[in-house]
């Protein structure tokens, strides 16, 4: 029997969600704002670990350096993305009433390009460097220094994300966005200007991800699309539109992924993370941590 | 009247000429290779470096003044669309390739799903291709005349070369951890009865998911259970996990095997040193003295494409092209001549001689390779060894 006190178990959950909970809340943000289901998440979390790599190979800066490139670029491009594509399906009376499905079909077409541009650019060779693999101990456990990094850097942007939501003006206008449409523009929320920011945010996160991702596993045109569905996962868990859900959902994925695993075997791992994934669907579909109002 | 007749002899001159040009031009045209390609989907990322090496060998061929077609040099041209790593698509594909595209020989296309969908056409058509990236006991049975494996990584043999192994450097328990996807299973289901058959106890047994994040708390039961060996039957993604988890958790076993992984260029760049010691699947190393294109090949292919060619798939594509490349010489690209030479000659390769007997290479034992000093040695059986098998160092 595994001891479930263990620290080496408990580093392996917290470094997990920290990875869960920073894809998700980027998926979560787009969602929650707009309704759109942004299937190309994953892929801009490769964009992101592909410029890691590359800005690693050809410069030797690290990724704690690239990721703030990342989150600029991979911003600008969502600001891209949204004004050339999205907000014409927002736009359009006849789109806007089944956008989820809707903008899921579009978001895919754009993931599916994406991959295809990177192995048509790149190869579908995987990649991968060598980055702060030291092992650090800690009493009866050690870990590698890059995934120390991950949990510091993704524990510190969660916070970072629930301060500004919590207490800059903007953030309280896209929750206000998130929470009730309708009403925030009626108050003078700038409907249009929070959309842009919320979209370019969630892309940038994504991109942030994708360089700290890029540290422990290697990079591939493919490597995107596991990450886009363990951040829906997240976001069901946590309650679709709740970002510090999201936060929640990530850890408690984590948690059965790494304690479930321990207390069973292997094998059981998906069943029990898709088997909570349908129970929360079926009997709390609004998340487990959503009550009637969706950002807490 | 005489104006038709004047007409009819231009037409028919100017048929001739016409006729004499085709001839002339078809043994200065090039040789028409079709393949299909998983450029896109489930196989892409392990696709790539089949199709590096059939682009290397193209280009070294043209650079050469072109394929020996039984004593005529003609440019190699390729034909290729994408199968989107779908067995249903590649069928379609190479049916095309034969009735439309009319090209003048098959390459083979990725995994062993994609050879066994294909293989109703090519028999079909009696069209002979050289397999190459495909291992499963499944393609033993099967009973083609048009296809053939030049690898011997079949899950069954590759299990008694292994217990062979772990038996001599001492090891009396085993921990296993597999992936749940079919190569690994199928190794898994072999390598079950040949560890029982040398005596040797497995003491874990556990299955996880192909989309599985983190093996700590897998890892942690293994280390639990104090095992001689661990055998990790990883493929390349999880592999990365397996080689963290091990370190963290501190796998101190001299016996580590890493199924898939450790045979590709990003493995090394990922773990450098830290990968020495680590077992591995394989039978190609270009640091065999008696192969010595071996070497010329992982050379070109560095010099090509700026990466290391991984020790399995690019190696054995390259391989299937070379024994094309040696048949047509003699055969010509009569499909019977052709597949009477593949089926009947021994072949010169970067992985050896190559001989068939059915759809197998009996030329090609099956061996086990370990990491040492940042290249892949073989070091099972002792006969085909490059280097001596070591005890794993400690993780650094």
């Amino acid at each position: 029997m595994v001891d479930l006190f263990s620290g080496q178990l408990l580093i392996a959950a917290l470094v997990l969600a920290a990875i869960y909970g920073l894809v998700a809340l980027g998926l979560n943000l787009i969602y929650g704002t707009m309704r759109l289901l942004n299937v190309a998440h994953g892929e801009i979390l490769m964009l992101g670990g592909y410029l890691a790599y590359w800005t690693f190979t050809l410069t030797g800066v690290g990724p704690v350096w690239s990721m703030f490139l990342a989150l600029v670029l991979a911003g600008a491009f969502g600001a891209a993305v949204y004004r050339t594509l999205c907000r014409r399906v927002l736009g359009s009376s006849r789109l806007i009433e089944q956008i989820e499905a809707n903008s899921l079909l579009l978001l895919f077409g754009v993931s599916i390009i994406l991959q295809n541009v990177i192995a048509l650019s790149f190869t579908a060779t995987a990649r991968a460097y060598p980055y702060l693999d030291d092992i650090v101990r800690f009493g009866t456990f050690q870990v590698t220094a890059d995934r120390l990094v991950v949990l510091g850097i993704g524990l510190t942007l969660s916070l970072v994300a629930i301060l500004f939501f919590r207490l800059s003006t903007t953030g309280l206008q896209i929750r206000a966005l998130i929470q009730q449409p309708d009403a925030a523009l009626l108050v003078g929320v700038d409907v249009e200007r929070m959309r842009l920011i919320a979209f370019s945010l969630g892309f940038a996160i994504a991109g942030v991800a994708g360089c700290l991702i890029s540290m422990l596993e290697q990079v591939s045109p493919f490597m995107g699309f596991p990450f886009t569905i363990a951040a829906f996962v997240v976001i069901i868990l946590g309650g679709l539109g709740n970002l510090a859900g999201g936060l929640a959902g990530a850890v408690v994925l984590a948690a059965i992924e790494v304690y479930g695993v321990a207390l069973t075997t292997a094998s059981m791992r998906s069943i029990l993370i898709y088997g909570v994934f349908i129970a929360v669907l079926v009997w709390r579909p609004q998340g487990l941590f959503g009550g009637r109002s969706l950002v807490r | 009247m005489k104006k038709s007749i004047g007409t009819a002899l231009a037409a028919a001159l100017a048929g001739a000429v016409a006729l004499a040009g085709a001839t002339a031009a078809s043994a200065a045209d090039p040789v028409k290779i079709g393949f299909s390609e998983s450029k896109t989907g489930l196989f892409a990322q392990a696709a790539t470096s089949q199709y590096q090496s059939y682009n290397l060998w193209r280009e070294q061929v043209n650079a050469a003044g072109g394929l020996d077609v039984a004593g005529t040099k003609r440019k190699v041209e390729f034909v290729s669309y994408d199968d989107q790593s779908n067995p249903g698509k590649a069928v379609q594909i190479y049916e095309k390739l034969i009735t439309d595209d009319k090209v003048d020989l098959l390459l083979a296309p990725w995994g062993t799903s994609l050879h066994l969908a294909i293989t109703g056409v090519i028999e079909r058509y009696k069209f002979p291709i050289v397999g190459n990236t495909a291992a499963s006991v499944q393609l033993r049975k099967l009973k083609a005349g048009n296809i053939w494996f030049p690898t011997s990584l079949f899950p069954d043999r590759q299990s008694d070369v292994l217990a062979a192994l772990l038996k001599d450097r001492g090891v009396g328990t085993v921990a296993l951890v597999t992936n749940q996807l079919p190569y690994t299973q199928e190794n898994k289901a072999f390598v079950v009865p040949a560890l029982k058959k040398a005596g040797i106890e497995l003491v874990v047994n556990e299955d996880y998911p192909p989309d599985v994040k983190d093996l700590t708390a897998l890892l942690a039961k293994v280390k639990n259970a104090k095992p001689d060996a661990v055998l990790a039957y990883t493929y390349p993604a999880d592999a990365v996990l397996y080689m963290n988890g091990a370190r963290e958790v501190g796998l101190g076993q001299k016996v580590q095997v890493v199924l898939l992984g450790p045979q590709y260029d990003f493995f090394g760049k990922i773990f450098g040193a830290a990968r020495n010691g680590i077992l591995t699947m394989g039978h190609w190393t270009p640091a065999r003295k008696d192969w010595p294109s071996a070497k010329t090949f992982a050379d070109a292919f560095k010099a090509r494409w700026k990466t290391d060619p991984d020790f399995l798939d690019a190696p054995l594509a390259y391989v299937s092209v070379e024994i094309l490349q040696q048949a047509v010489a003699t055969a010509g690209l009569d499909k019977d001549k052709l597949r009477k030479t593949i089926a009947g000659s021994t072949f010169a390769t970067i992985n050896g001689p190559v001989r068939f007997e059915g759809v197998m290479n009996v030329a090609l034992p099956t061996m086990i390779s370990q990491i040492q000093g940042g290249t892949q040695h073989i070091v099972w059986p002792p006969k085909e060894r490059t280097a001596e098998a070591i005890a794993k160092p400690a993780w650094k």
